[in-house]
């Protein structure tokens, strides 16, 4: 039981700080876009288009990591006065009840949707972009997977009552 | 109406906000509430499931594939970067030194940085936690009132969010043209004048900075009036620096920032080309800054001269025919030519150089976790809310709410006043982004569909936030400011010290109802 949790959580820290690299890239393409535009009069779509699958990625695959150090937002006018327990139970309801049956529904009504995009190899609309959209639809089903997969963990975790991980950016 | 309709409908707003206030993450409370309804309504035959397969669209329509949002994390990654690298910091020091000898100048400096920062910090919290951190102790240290000193901090930290580019209104502006749009094909219009992220920016511009200068009057007014309340920075307080150190570590990021903001309100540049020079510029910045603390005297050099670079890329353009599709090319535009891609060589030496610095730094890997972090919170809750949109809808709370807002007393004005209440309360809830997700698709294409100018109604919304987020017991911005204060302040203090900056937020929301030209007359002019 530890090793998968502990794998769960290893999958979504590595595959979360991989693509927070996203971000550089995206700055890098749209500051080439830029100039390429307003300086030579020119430009490559599938650079700026680049952006945007940055954009897509850096949350889709994200959200997971976001999830396993529990920084999810929330509102704590009252979360912030309950006590260990109040809290562990609300937490656990939360990823029973809300997180795990939303990506499940999400996994199960994206799988046909990005099938068919898988079908005809869907590629950019506009001429001379990335042909990838069916891989940046896939996306979606490894957001619902890894978030799913990291709310079981967590579950794991609340039930065995051991301590959830916490963000710090420097480590 | 519907009964059964009415019923699911208030159904679902009863646990969607029901476990929002329980502390569910909003994300998935929003999204699990509406889907545990819609099952229950399917069974009772009021909801059919098949809606839910437009799920996968909505997500890639409205969160992934959106180059108008593409702005946000590009925002997040600049504020980022100059916040940790402490550019930011430089700014708060630099401005309180500019101020030295004027009464409250202090407050004043965190009042103005508090306007230029509002690119990086859409979010409430981060810009009142780091001028809590940064400038409460010295206001405290050099004799302000405390009340004074945290009503300044919170007031300035809400700023930021009506202050272009602000990342909510690039989120408000989104929804809006979107609501807009609907709203007006509904009465017949089909071919409305659009609403952009741009125009939303030009008119938060004048309203943002009316109140930035209200504020600062009036801490001037405490200062000669109550000089014991906030005493200016004397020469007791060490040497003066030259004004020259001054401005040199001052004009870079005020330059950067008055430049991201003025190429999109010039109408020059999308809001996301603006957040990609403007991050870049920000690690820049940073390269420099970070290099000479790290002794790096060449690499701050590489970097200096990288932004030279930059700088000459526009000029060229200015003189010289520059387009590599060009036909015709004199012998002075292949000289030019041939200059503009040395130019490019250099500015890829200063970025390398830049990222190494800040590599070195350590803050290179933190600053891109951050910003994933940032936009993956504001991102599944967008995805969290298009699912609870599209539950609402499917359910015909569309029209309960239109049916509702008929009733309401007053025609438009009284629908409008009734909206600014509901945001205005829900505001002691949610923060500005969630508010923007949930609220706006509800109500926005019911307003809209009257003759109430989709700006002015942005701006009002914008600006009933900020004093919603500053308002006691519940803002916002006091809870974040109380987390990082010293037990000393007492929360009576902050409670008090805000009251008069709330006066002048009601006071400017008043004069932007009676006079919508305020916020309207801009984007005319500038769009058109």
């Amino acid at each position: 039981m530890r090793g998968v949790i502990a794998g769960i959580e290893a999958l979504n820290r590595a595959l979360a700080r991989g693509v927070a690299w996203a971000a550089l890239a995206m700055m890098l393409a749209q500051a080439f876009s830029v100039i390429a535009r307003y300086v030579f009069s020119d430009g490559l779509i599938a650079v700026q288009e680049a952006v945007v699958y940055g954009h897509a990625l850096l949350f889709l695959v994200g959200a997971a990591f976001v999830l396993q150090l529990n920084e999810h937002v929330r509102v704590d006018v009252f979360y912030a006065a309950y006590g260990r327990r109040t809290r562990r139970i609300v937490d656990l309801l939360a990823l029973l009840v809300f997180t795990l049956p939303v990506v499940a529904v999400v996994l199960w009504v994206s799988v046909p949707y990005v099938v068919r995009a898988w079908a005809t190899l869907e590629g950019s609309r506009q001429a001379g972009g990335i042909p990838a959209i069916f891989l940046l639809k896939t996306a979606i089903l490894v957001f619902a997977l890894s978030v799913g997969l990291q709310a079981l963990a967590t579950a794991l975790r609340l039930i065995r009552c051991e301590r959830v991980a916490h963000w710090d950016e420097d480590r | 109406m519907d009964a059964t309709a009415l019923t699911f409908v208030s159904l679902l707003f009863v646990a969607a906000f029901g476990s929002v206030l329980a502390g569910i993450p909003v994300a998935f409370a929003l999204s699990g509430a509406a889907l545990i309804v819609a099952f229950v309504a399917s069974i009772f035959g009021a909801f059919d499931l098949s809606y839910l397969s437009a799920i996968p669209s909505r997500i890639y329509g409205t969160a992934m594939f959106n180059e108008v949002l593409t702005a946000v994390p590009l925002f997040i990654l600049m504020g980022v970067i100059l916040e940790r690298s402490r550019v930011a910091e430089d700014l708060l020091v630099n401005m309180a030194r500019l101020t030295r000898g004027l009464p409250a100048g202090l407050g004043i400096s965190v009042t103005a940085v508090g306007a230029l920062l509002a690119a990086s910090t859409g979010i409430v919290g981060a810009t009142v936690v780091a001028m809590g951190l940064l400038s409460l102790p010295t206001m405290l240290k050099r004799g302000y009132r405390p009340s004074l000193a945290a009503g300044s901090i919170c007031a300035a930290g809400t700023l930021g969010q009506i202050i272009p580019p602000s990342i909510v209104l690039v989120f408000l502006g989104d929804q809006l043209s979107g609501a807009y749009m609907e709203a007006q094909r509904e009465v017949g219009n089909w071919a409305p004048d659009p609403v952009s992220v741009g125009d939303l920016f030009a008119g938060a511009l004048i309203p943002g900075l009316g109140l930035a200068i209200l504020y600062m009057l009036y801490q001037l007014a405490v200062g000669l009036l109550r000089p014991a309340d906030c005493p200016a920075i004397t020469e007791e307080d060490g040497e003066a620096p030259a004004l020259g150190t001054v401005l040199a570590s001052l004009l870079p990021p005020a330059v950067l920032i008055v430049a991201v903001l003025g190429s999109i309100l010039a109408g020059a540049a999308t809001p996301t080309e603006a957040a990609g020079v403007g991050a870049l510029g920000a690690l820049l910045l940073a390269g420099r800054r970070l290099a000479a603390e790290q002794n790096g005297r060449i690499m701050g050099r590489i970097v200096e001269i990288g932004i030279l670079g930059a700088a000459l890329l526009p000029v060229l353009r200015s003189v010289a025919d520059l387009r590599l599709a060009a036909e015709e090319v004199t012998a002075a535009d292949r000289v030019a030519l041939w200059v503009a891609f040395v130019a490019c060589a250099l500015l890829v030496a200063g970025i390398g150089a830049a990222l190494v610095v800040l590599a070195r730094s350590g803050n290179l890997a933190a600053s891109m976790l951050a910003t994933m972090r940032i936009s993956t919170l504001a991102f599944t809750i967008l995805i969290g809310a298009t699912i609870f949109s599209l539950v609402f809808r499917s359910l015909g709370g569309d029209e309960i709410v239109l049916h509702v807002m008929q009733q309401i007393p007053g025609g438009e004005t009284g629908a409008l006043i009734a909206v600014l209440l509901l945001v205005f309360v829900l505001g002691f809830f949610l923060d500005f982004i969630e508010i923007v997700f949930i609220v706006m698709p509800i109500v926005a294409p019911v307003i809209l569909q009257s003759d109430i100018n989709p700006v002015w109604f942005g701006v009002l919304i914008a600006m009933n936030l900020q004093t919603s987020f500053l308002t006691p017991p519940f803002g916002f911005a006091l809870f974040y400011l109380r987390g990082v204060a010293p037990p000393e302040l007492k929360t009576g203090d902050i409670y008090r010290g805000v009251l008069p900056f709330i006066a002048i937020q009601i006071f400017g929301l008043a004069t932007v109802f009676a006079f919508p030209e305020l916020a309207t007359w801009l984007p005319s002019v500038i769009y058109r």
